[in-house]
């Protein structure tokens, strides 16, 4: 029996995951060997290069935003969960407390510090830094740490009363000399090689200096040191080199029949600004019998302008007089990402070491197989 | 929370095992070193007040009865976690 | 003077403290001792030595589980999860070959994850599976090149 190729449109179908009133349909993805009778869905890397593609919405440090187009969610689940849990960052992992006055207790500090986000020299930090490892003998931890595995940092405040404060001043941080304790009062000690890596602007340093670690009085002090490690985000929130790292699937909003005047206005009022634009009716779409313009040149008519800021809510549906007129949905194989880095990486080079790792985990597993077979 | 266990100050004896081998020295009691004065902080002044063994337990600058423990010299360890 | 592979000068809390004698010798910095164990000044500084992820590597992390037969197959992975089972069910199950894969995660407490692999007669489970590791690879590169074009692109139209 021969077998009719899938027109373009049925393609484009079998892409979409509909979105009703109150169900979804289509989540799964059907593209596999064997699904559909006659066709051919084998893995097939060029048919992958041909149909793939990327777009960037957004490339700054702090947060990128692009556009996978034609990958399936189980390889861009992998990305975004690698990005979030298994990319590498330098984070404060031991506090050792000299003194602490404040009223803020050892645990709750020593906490706080391990949240802070810190920058240092790209290249120190991810070629010449490498794992700690707690030594299996437990006496010899203290002979564990080096230049290449840990990294110092000294935290030294203490609170006293400023005499130069104007006479009944009440603002804490004019009274008092160092009233606040800020991330930039934390002091990176460079051992060793470090030095060469972590100097002038590539010294390891808070990414914002303005994070608020305690509040002193006078007579209170502070005086602490730390010790860094590289660690994944698996292993404890902290380590994790983004603060978010998700992705959606593009929206499709799909006019059917006409929505023209009033309507219209009211149906663009139901999305975000910028998704639905409201279009006069041209004289030739009035012309044309059957396509529902009849009589109406020169009204406004909803067209779809932008559906990448929807946020599906699904309002639309809720109207009886969009009912039958509007299909909404989402591109199963469009995956828009949104990466916002901690500022240890830049944004772009966190989802290209998530693509890095992966290839590495696929290589160690395969050598890991042929061994297994051997 | 890893605080150091206490360990005994054994000056010249076997090497202490355990965690507490990142302590600092272990200083010795007041008691021991400063013929019996502790130094405790008023509860209401903030004052550092020396007190022998058996003396009233007063502040001697505002009288308050009250008296806090002076905390630990020594270095304490903890996990950033 | 940076010493390769100095010891890190950690006795700051000890030095800094009272009563040094006092401590037990453990806590004492062994400065003179181990500062010279590893005086290698001549280290080449680039030379980023590759040498502590291998012991991982030396552990056999992939298993067959009994009951196998060549077309049909469990493997278990160790310290592996979702990330990679998902992905590599995907790729696996895009070969014309395969007749059924499934991955599971038995328990989450355990850091253990099960695939499944079914083939047809011509090729084994494990075949599939080193294919699928493989094209897991390819796809990779592809994905990189394509980032940094567009990357590239996207700086090349936002700096004019």
């Amino acid at each position: 029996m021969p077998h009719k190729p899938p027109t373009a449109e049925e393609l484009e179908r079998r892409k979409i995951v509909g979105i009703n009133e109150e169900t979804i349909t289509d989540v799964s993805s059907t593209d596999y060997p064997g699904h559909y009778p006659g066709e051919d869905h084998s893995w097939d890397i060029e048919a992958f290069r041909r149909g793939f593609r990327i777009e960037f919405h957004k490339n700054d440090p702090f947060e990128a935003s692009f556009s996978l187009i034609g990958i399936d969610a189980s390889i861009a689940n992998a990305f975004r969960r690698i990005m979030i849990a298994d990319i590498p960052t330098l984070a404060i992992e031991t506090v050792f407390i000299n003194n602490n006055t404040s009223v803020i207790q050892d645990e709750v500090l020593s906490h706080r510090l391990g949240l802070i986000p810190f920058k240092g020299g790209h290249k120190g930090l991810h070629k010449f830094l490498k794992w700690w490892r707690r030594p299996s003998d437990e006496s010899q931890v203290n002979n564990s740490y080096y230049d290449y595995n840990t990294v110092s940092l000294r935290l030294e405040v203490k609170c006293e009363h400023n005499e130069k404060a104007a006479p009944g001043e009440t603002d804490p941080t004019k009274l008092y000399k160092h009233a606040h304790v800020y991330a930039r009062d934390i002091e990176f000690c460079p051992v060793g090689r470090q030095s060469k890596y972590f100097s002038g602007d590539d010294a390891i340093a808070p990414v914002n200096p303005d994070i608020l670690i305690a509040k002193l009085r006078p007579g209170q002090e502070i005086s602490l040191s730390m010790h860094m490690h590289k660690g994944v985000g698996s292993d404890h929130a902290k380590f994790s080199p983004v603060a978010t790292a998700s992705y959606r699937l593009m929206p499709v909003i799909k006019i059917e029949r006409p929505i023209l005047g009033a309507d219209a206005e009211k149906f663009a009022r139901c999305f975000p600004r910028g998704v639905i634009a409201l279009e006069k009716v041209t004289k030739k779409e009035a012309a044309q019998k059957g396509s529902g313009y009849e009589g109406h040149e020169g009204e406004f008519k909803a067209v779809v302008a932008d559906p990448m800021r929807d946020t599906v809510s699904r309002e639309c549906l809720r109207h009886e007089e969009f009912r039958g007129k509007v299909k909404l949905g989402r591109r199963r194989d469009h995956f828009i990402y949104l990466v916002e880095s901690t500022g240890q990486w830049e944004s772009d080079a966190i989802f290209l070491e998530a693509v890095a790792h992966l290839k590495k985990r696929a290589q160690d597993l395969e050598k890991q197989v042929i061994n297994m077979v051997r | 929370m890893s605080r150091e266990e206490y360990q005994v100050p054994t000056g010249s004896g076997s090497p202490a095992v355990g965690t507490g081998s990142f302590g600092a020295s272990a200083p010795r009691d007041y008691a021991a070193d400063g013929g019996g004065t502790m130094y405790y902080i008023c509860g209401d002044c903030s004052v550092r007040v020396p007190l022998e063994k058996g003396a009233a337990i007063r502040c001697q600058k505002c009288g308050a009865r009250v008296l806090y423990k002076e905390r630990t010299k020594r270095m304490v360890q903890f996990e950033a976690r | 003077m940076p010493r390769a592979k100095a010891k890190k000068e950690e006795p700051v809390e000890a030095g800094s403290d009272v009563d040094m004698e006092e401590a037990p010798t453990s806590h004492q910095p062994e400065n003179t001792d181990d500062m010279s164990v590893d005086q290698d000044d001549n280290d080449e500084e680039e030379g980023f030595e590759e040498d502590e992820e291998d012991e991982e590597d030396d552990v056999q992390r992939v298993r067959l589980l009994p009951g196998s037969t060549p077309t049909a197959a469990s493997f278990e992975f160790l310290n592996e999860g979702h990330t990679l089972g998902n992905a590599l069910r995907y790729i696996i199950m895009k070969n014309p070959d395969v007749e059924f894969c499934a991955y599971a995660i038995p328990h989450p407490s355990e850091a253990k994850m099960n695939v499944r692999i079914q083939t047809f007669e011509g090729t084994t489970a494990i075949q599939a599976l080193q294919k699928g590791l493989q094209d897991l690879q390819e796809l990779c590169d592809i994905v990189t090149d394509k980032f940094i074009d567009a990357r590239e692109r996207y700086a090349a139209t936002t700096s004019s």
